[in-house]
């Protein structure tokens, strides 16, 4: 096991800590599924409203790349598909029903995976409607199922705030795990690389067969796949790596053990706004309503799905994205303080990177969707680079960017980077700039060039 | 507070879109937000954010320069009762020095003001808080003698040209506060050249501790200070500040004090600070070294009295330090702020023309500043290139 030490980045103190157990939420009557969460996708409808589906069913697929179908995570009728501007599909809702079906597919146990042809392993993950699971670097998009990738990445650690403990997660699922870590080891010819966590203590991480082991340590980013890709097996130009979320590691695992698709996850509930934080056992793609049932504060609130720093602003009768595992609650706020950039500050109002606030105590705080300032020119203090562990310098990257430099984005080291990374610069931006958006931006440019 | 709050919610329709005052909304803006804590809220991304923002970022500077406007006016009364052989309290020191610094301070909002809220109106900007620091810079920078239609020119070209005409805070290529000094000595130098010192009684006029050393050639430059009667140009008084200078860099202990708050914050970035730390005291050594194979005595100035004379501590303190016109990146701010230190030291002892160098010195490095950025970028991108190549 190779140890990675991660030293630049924060852990951002925020209250509304999720509590480190299990708990069954009241049943979601209906799911949902987001075309939108996929990027760059032109997705094509395989059902229509009324529809009855199956677990696994395929309900769209992309036109680009027609082999890619996406999955129902429930069964029962497509009660909506809802569109945005320009005819944009932004989710359909399926109602469940009581005795759910599932698509049955071949059953293949550990030995079997390891046997199959590659081809093989692709083909059935597509059959599944599974294959969206799998994204690839540089892009952070889908992952093109004839490509080759150099190696394959699974973070094991969730360093944003406020997400899911994977040792919590995952208890019990080491057999799936482990078919789903057999079954990426036959997708690449290169090394299926899991970074766990410096203080887990989870069997499940213990001695994995068929990846390569690393411990990592450090301050949020360092739970980011695309921090680890960076310290590990970096990217370049032409270079292509795919990466799994655990979680889904262990439903790609279930797909070849029982030949069905589960859609169970586990996910948070979080925030200032909420009172009881927990893990929940639920589905992918759940309503947010049940998870939030008694659990909020009073006041106008925002839910997001995801994290605090990189997820999507919700609402309260909204459905959690594909990718995310959590629903995080913050309180909105419009309070406006006398004179407040002369208050010395306490840990009650004040929270900051910096040390231009002073305390006494030291208590998680509660954040509010509030900006705390008003946008500015940058004015480079270092926010960025204090908290971005990677040695590339995010201010010139910013600006070449905006400049639409093309070659100078890629020199700058670009292909390497994804928004994501980039939440904490925008976090601790005295100028209220939105990093990540920008880095967004740029690779959007670089895509479209292809 | 609540009262305030409500009058300015009844008066803001005035200088909304379509009201009687709509051109001047960036000035009703400017005083809401800094009277009150914006509720802007996050719209996406990070949903969170850090407490800190540039008007904090900017009043911390301003906090840091209170302890040396306080000094600044005792040590005018002092320098004024000294010379006139009269004992007063500090007290009385400090009223009669701020009878000195209130109308330069003045002067300077009025004629900043103006420019910034012009500028704002016409290019439908928010007024910038970087204005707060620029206008706390500049009487510190000023002798308290300083005509004040001089402040009002010096201010003016100051924010026009040192910071307005770029686009304002964030784009501009010189500190303002200092473009504003480098106006008024380039303009007026009977004034403000630095050969003379400035105390506030008529008819007195004497050398700066700079200049002593560099008008005399073939001598020691300790023994040449030690001789002034006039005033006490001891290392450890120059460190204290009783001595005639502009208004805010006489007091080193204040200066240093205030850098390591801003330090300690995380306002000012150390390296441009040790950097250029470094860079006077190696070059001074040196010049020290190869004194004995010149004639100019500035060479034999140690490096410890370059520390505390002239207004090196407080140029690199509160302006090099700035972090716009400073280098961007890590490795550049200790090239920065090395080149600032060595540029001071050479400019004092090697240019016949103007005893104090600090100004031009960070001036200079503040032009040159994007070019070592982009060679520190360029060494970045060569070693990516190098490892995309490698493999």
């Amino acid at each position: 096991m190779s140890q990675v030490k991660i030293k630049k980045g924060h852990d951002i103190q925020i209250a509304g800590v999720p509590k480190k157990e299990l708990e069954i939420p009241g049943q979601s009557q209906t799911v949902a599924i987001h075309p939108t969460d996929f990027r760059y996708i032109k997705p094509k409808l395989l059902v229509k409203e009324g529809d009855n589906v199956k677990i696994g069913t395929p309900l769209f697929f992309d036109k680009r790349n027609p082999d890619i179908n996406w999955a129902s995570p429930g069964a029962g009728k497509v009660a909506a598909i809802h569109y945005g501007p320009r005819r944009v599909i932004e989710k359909m809702i399926i109602e469940i029903d009581k005795d759910e079906e599932s698509v049955e597919l071949p059953v293949l146990d550990t030995a079997q995976i390891l046997e199959s042809p590659k081809e093989k392993i692709t083909e059935q993950i597509l059959n599944a409607g599974l294959w969206p699971m799998i994204r690839q670097r540089p892009f952070n998009k889908v992952a093109n199922p004839s490509t080759s990738p150099s190696s394959i990445f699974v973070s094991c650690f969730n360093s944003a705030p406020l997400t899911v403990d994977l040792d919590v997660a995952l208890r019990n699922r080491q057999s799936s795990f482990r078919a789903g870590i057999a079954v990426l080891s036959r997708l690449t010819d290169g090394d299926v690389h899991v970074s766990v966590g410096e203080n887990s203590i989870s069997e499940t991480f213990m001695d994995i067969p068929h990846a390569k082991t690393h411990s990592i340590s450090g301050p949020h980013p360092a739970g980011n796949v695309g921090i680890q890709i960076y310290h590990i097996d970096p990217l370049k130009p032409g270079k292509i790596i795919w990466t799994v979320e655990a979680q889904h590691v262990v439903t790609l695992g279930g797909l070849f053990l029982k030949g069905v698709f589960d859609p169970s996850i586990v996910m948070t509930i979080g925030g200032p706004a909420v009172n009881k934080p927990t893990h929940f056992k639920t589905r992918i793609g759940t309503a947010i309503q049940p998870l939030i049932k008694d659990r909020l504060n009073d006041g106008p609130n925002r839910f997001i799905s995801g994290d605090v720093l990189t997820g999507k602003t919700n609402d309260k009768d909204g459905y959690v994205s594909f990718y995310h595992s959590g629903v995080s609650v913050l309180p909105e706020s419009d309070e406006r303080e006398f004179l407040s950039m002369l208050k010395p500050g306490s840990s009650n109002s004040r929270y900051s990177l910096t040390n231009a606030f002073w305390s006494f105590r030291r208590s998680l705080f509660p954040f509010t969707t509030s900006k705390n300032g008003e946008e500015r020119a940058m004015v480079p203090i270092n926010s960025w680079e204090n908290v971005l562990p990677m040695d590339i310098f995010p201010n010139p990257l910013f600006r070449a960017i905006l400049a639409n430099d093309v070659e100078e984005m890629e020199q700058l080291g670009l292909l390497e980077c994804d928004e994501e990374d980039f939440a904490l610069c925008s976090f601790a931006d005295a100028s209220k700039i939105d990093v990540g958006a920008v880095i967004r931006q740029g690779l959007d440019v670089l895509e479209a060039e292809g | 507070m609540k009262f305030i709050r409500t009058i300015l919610d009844k008066i803001e329709p005035i200088f909304d879109k379509g009201g009687f005052l709509e051109k001047f909304h960036p000035v009703y803006e400017a005083t809401d937000t800094i009277l009150f804590s914006t509720n802007e809220k996050t719209e996406s991304g990070p949903h969170i954010r850090d407490s800190i923002d540039n008007k904090r970022v900017m009043i911390l500077v301003v906090i840091a320069l209170i302890p040396l406007y306080i000094f600044g006016a005792i040590n005018i009364g002092w320098q004024a009762a000294s010379v006139s052989g009269i004992e007063r309290s500090v007290l009385e020191n400090f009223w009669i020095g701020m009878g000195s610094i209130f109308p330069i301070l003045m002067t300077a909002l009025v004629a900043g003001g103006f420019w910034e809220v012009l500028f704002a109106v016409v290019r439908k900007h928010s007024i910038n808080e970087g204005f707060l620091v620029t206008w706390a810079l500049i009487p510190l920078i000023m002798p308290p003698t300083i005509p004040l239609w001089q402040v009002a020119l010096a201010t003016s070209f100051g924010v026009v040209i040192g910071k307005e005409i770029f686009g304002g805070v964030g784009m501009n290529i010189f500190n303002p506060a200092l473009v504003a000094r480098a106006f008024i000595f380039f303009a007026y130098p009977s004034q403000i050249s630095g050969d003379k010192v400035w105390v506030n009684v008529d008819g007195i006029s004497g050398a700066t501790a700079l200049s002593i050393p560099a008008a005399v050639e073939n001598g020691n430059a300790v023994e040449l200070l030690s001789n002034i009667t006039r005033f006490d140009y001891s290392w450890s008084n120059m460190f204290w500040g009783y001595i005639p200078g502009s208004i805010g860099e006489t007091n080193k202990f204040l200066i240093i004090l205030g850098a390591l708050f801003l330090m300690y914050t995380g306002i000012v970035n150390w390296r441009v600070i040790v950097g250029a730390l470094i860079g006077l005291l190696g070059t001074a050594t040196l010049t020290n070294i190869l004194s004995s194979y010149s004639s100019n005595t500035m060479l034999t100035l140690p490096a410890h009295y370059h520390l505390v004379m002239g207004g090196f501590l407080f140029g690199v303190a509160f302006m090099a330090t700035e972090p716009v016109t400073g280098a961007h990146t890590d490795k550049g701010r200790w090239i920065y702020g090395f080149m600032i230190g060595l540029l001071t030291v050479i400019i004092r002892s090697i240019n016949p023309a103007y005893p104090e160098g600090t100004m031009l010195a960070i001036l200079l490095m503040n032009a040159f500043a994007p070019l070592i950025d982009y060679y520190v970028v360029q060494g970045n991108i060569s070693q990516r290139l190098k490892r995309y190549a490698a493999e």
